[in-house]
């Protein structure tokens, strides 16, 4: 459906896009993972071409995308990371006024309107202005006036941020329904967990380049860390820690407030290793815990532990 | 017509602040006009002062003197006494005091009169005494010279006196000498048009030149060149509206004087200039990366600015050289020139019609830089933005 090549932007000297290539199938709710700064809104930007990049190309749907592709950028719906909305006018009026960006019969437009509303739940809400809504109902008004007109790709920029847990579900959930429904979705977010319950295939971008793509299993499996163990135990001596990294499989020990976490790489019977080990040597010991790893060890791993701007 | 109905959506919301402006248009017009209108100045009267005459003489002469006053003026029956004379003028209780000293007609007839007068130093109640008393002497030392006795002499000048000349004024504006009522309203609507206007467009324009807003509008299958279009037609349908009304206004409250003036069509091509530049300002106003909280700033420097430095509040007639000077590179000033030249003028001089039109021109020519200025700006952030 999306086809992105050898994408390059430029602003002056920084390389915001580094020959980017990204492929996105029908059907799919293909999630966008970078730290800040790393071209994932630029990206999303060259491919609604409100950006001129300066090298690579961009086809959607086999056309290639340009600002004046309107046949195109009918079936497509964008919820921007900011609140798009006008303040002055109501609920109701904002979701008809960016619905009507899309259709013109009047008949229609009052049908998609009304199953917008009701799809985010923002009933209640109808003549209230943006002003008034708490920051979880302008989230949802923002995603009602983004996908009113049913397009077939929409592309949702962080659109949970600042966002309780319950609007942040809800929200979550629509986004599959949509899915479910036909759309193709593209999902950029900061939040691991949200990327992981909701996207088929994910993308993790930095510096402008594609470091990885897979679904969240593809990806896990393409990282070192197969298991992380972590012990409450009391007193370990910087000589255990030691030995500890000369067993089978182990490749990080770190040891802070009395927490060893010990990370290793897939293998059967790494626990019962560990447990073992501290037993032999008198190590008396709480709490443990097994972990697989999550999208955010994939993610820390991929980019790095650096902060970023 | 999406755009189109969002841009009147949200212009209904400022209904509520474009009436009020609309109130205090509507207030501060009539009010001065009511101040401004002087309700003499259709004919001519001659001013009647409360003088008083200290006669020492007691002779023809001076009693002829005393009643030729009385013919312009009010004599006030004081004592000869310096101090309660003084204080009478002091308190401008009387504004002319004539003391005829003893023998004054002999000395006056020899043309060595001894004349002392006292008056509010430098008014031009003074002076207008002053010239009333000559113009008496004289005529009597003449008459006395040609053979007159003193008293024919004063009774022939006080004949003269008792029937003065026809005075007619020349009907220049058409309305009596004065400027007509809605001229006034004329004079104050740039204020008006500019405020209306350039706050709430700029309030409009901003809601639609937010940046996420934008981007959002940039993503629909809507092209640039229809949504131009379509708020160019809410502009314009903005200012047409607010043009009505400030053409109604003084239809309804002056009726027929208003409709029948010949000058009509200057005043509305004029105004109607005046609602475009008031456009072109709101689209500058709008084209610089503002927000909603300051426009209501900047609209009133720009508007107070432009209404109290181009003679709408003030007339132009009592600023001083160096600030007509600066108005001069400011729209509203033509504006001005061109509505005191309509309303001060029952028919043009060939050089009134091209002053006329130089006005027109001048302000048409604002209107195109401003909108240039804003297009170049606006295109320079678009570039910018991508």
């Amino acid at each position: 459906m999306i086809h992105m090549e050898n994408l390059v932007k430029r602003y002056g000297s920084v390389v915001a896009l580094d020959h980017l290539s990204l492929d996105i199938e029908e059907g799919e709710v293909f999630g966008l993972l970078g730290p800040n700064g790393s071209g994932k809104t630029t990206a999303i930007g060259c491919l609604l071409a409100l950006l001129k990049y300066d090298k690579g190309t961009i086809t959607v749907l086999g056309k290639e995308m340009r600002p004046d592709s309107y046949d195109l950028k009918k079936d497509i719906g964008v919820v921007m990371q900011n609140v798009a909305v006008f303040e002055q006018m109501s609920v109701l009026e904002n979701i008809d006024y960016f619905c009507g960006l899309y259709v013109k019969d009047k008949t229609r437009r009052k049908e998609l309107v009304e199953e917008a509303i009701r799809f985010t739940g923002l009933e209640d809400y109808r003549k209230a202005r943006p002003k008034k809504l708490s920051g979880g109902l302008l989230r949802r008004l923002n995603i009602a006036c983004g996908i009113v007109h049913k397009p077939r790709l929409i592309i949702l920029d962080e659109p949970t941020v600042a966002v309780d847990p319950q609007s942040r579900n809800k929200i979550l959930e629509g986004i599959l329904e949509l899915n479910r429904q036909g759309s193709t979705i593209i999902y950029t977010s900061h939040y691991m967990e949200e990327v992981e319950q909701i996207c088929s295939r994910i993308a993790i971008i930095d510096h402008g380049r594609v470091l990885a793509t897979g679904t969240t299993e593809e990806l896990k499996n393409m990282i070192k860390t197969g298991e992380t163990i972590t012990i409450e135990a009391v007193a370990i001596e910087e000589r255990l820690i030691a030995e500890l990294c000369t067993l089978p499989h182990v490749f990080d020990v770190t040891y802070e407030e009395q927490v060893l976490k010990i990370r290793l790489s897939s293998a059967k019977h790494n626990l019962v290793r560990i447990l073992n080990f501290l037993t032999e040597r008198d190590i008396s010991f709480g709490r443990v815990f097994s972990e697989l790893p999550t999208l955010n060890d994939v993610f820390l791993e991929i980019t790095g532990k650096e902060l970023r701007d | 017509m999406t755009v189109f109905k969002g841009f009147l959506s949200i212009t209904k919301r400022n209904l509520g602040m474009m009436l009020l402006y609309i109130i205090i248009f509507l207030t501060i017009s009539i009010f001065a006009q009511k101040m401004l209108d002087p309700a003499d100045a259709s004919g001519f009267k001659a001013e009647q002062l409360d003088i008083a005459v200290i006669d020492r003489d007691g002779g023809a002469l001076a009693k002829g003197l005393t009643d030729y006053l009385g013919l312009f003026h009010n004599l006030k029956d004081l004592p000869d006494d310096k101090s309660i004379l003084q204080d009478r003028l002091f308190y401008r209780d009387i504004y002319y005091i004539v003391t005829i000293p003893e023998d004054f007609e002999e000395a006056c007839l020899s043309g060595s009169e001894k004349l002392s007068v006292t008056k509010v130093p430098g008014s031009t109640t003074g002076y207008y005494v002053d010239q009333q008393i000559n113009t008496f002497l004289n005529s009597v030392r003449t008459m006395t010279a040609g053979g007159f006795s003193v008293s024919d002499a004063v009774a022939r000048a006080a004949e003269y006196a008792s029937s003065p000349p026809d005075v007619t004024l020349i009907d220049k504006t058409g309305h009596g000498g004065s400027m007509a009522q809605h001229a006034f309203m004329f004079q104050y609507m740039p204020y008006i048009m500019l405020s209306i206007l350039c706050y709430t467009l700029s309030f409009i324009m901003i809601a639609f030149g937010k940046p996420d807003v934008k981007k959002r509008t940039l993503c629909s299958c809507i092209s640039a060149r229809s949504m131009n279009l379509q708020l160019i037609a809410g502009h314009a349908v903005v200012g047409l509206g607010i043009f009505a009304i400030c053409t109604v206004m003084p239809a309804i409250l002056y009726g027929r004087s208003f409709l029948s003036d010949p000058h009509l069509p200057y005043y509305l091509l004029n105004s109607f200039i005046m609602m475009l530049v008031s456009l072109s300002i709101a689209f500058l106003i709008s084209s610089f990366p503002i927000n909603e909280e300051i426009i209501n700033g900047i609209v009133n420097v720009i508007t107070l600015g432009m209404a109290f430095t181009c003679g709408v509040f003030v007339s132009m007639d009592i600023l001083g050289k160096g600030v007509r000077t600066i108005a001069r590179f400011l729209p509203v000033y033509w504006y001005e020139t061109t509505n005191s030249l309509i309303a001060g003028n029952r028919t043009f001089t060939d050089s009134q019609t091209a002053e006329l039109w130089r006005g027109y021109g001048i302000q048409l020519l604002f209107m195109a830089a401003f909108f240039g200025i804003a297009l170049v700006l606006r295109r320079n952030r678009a570039i910018a933005e991508r």
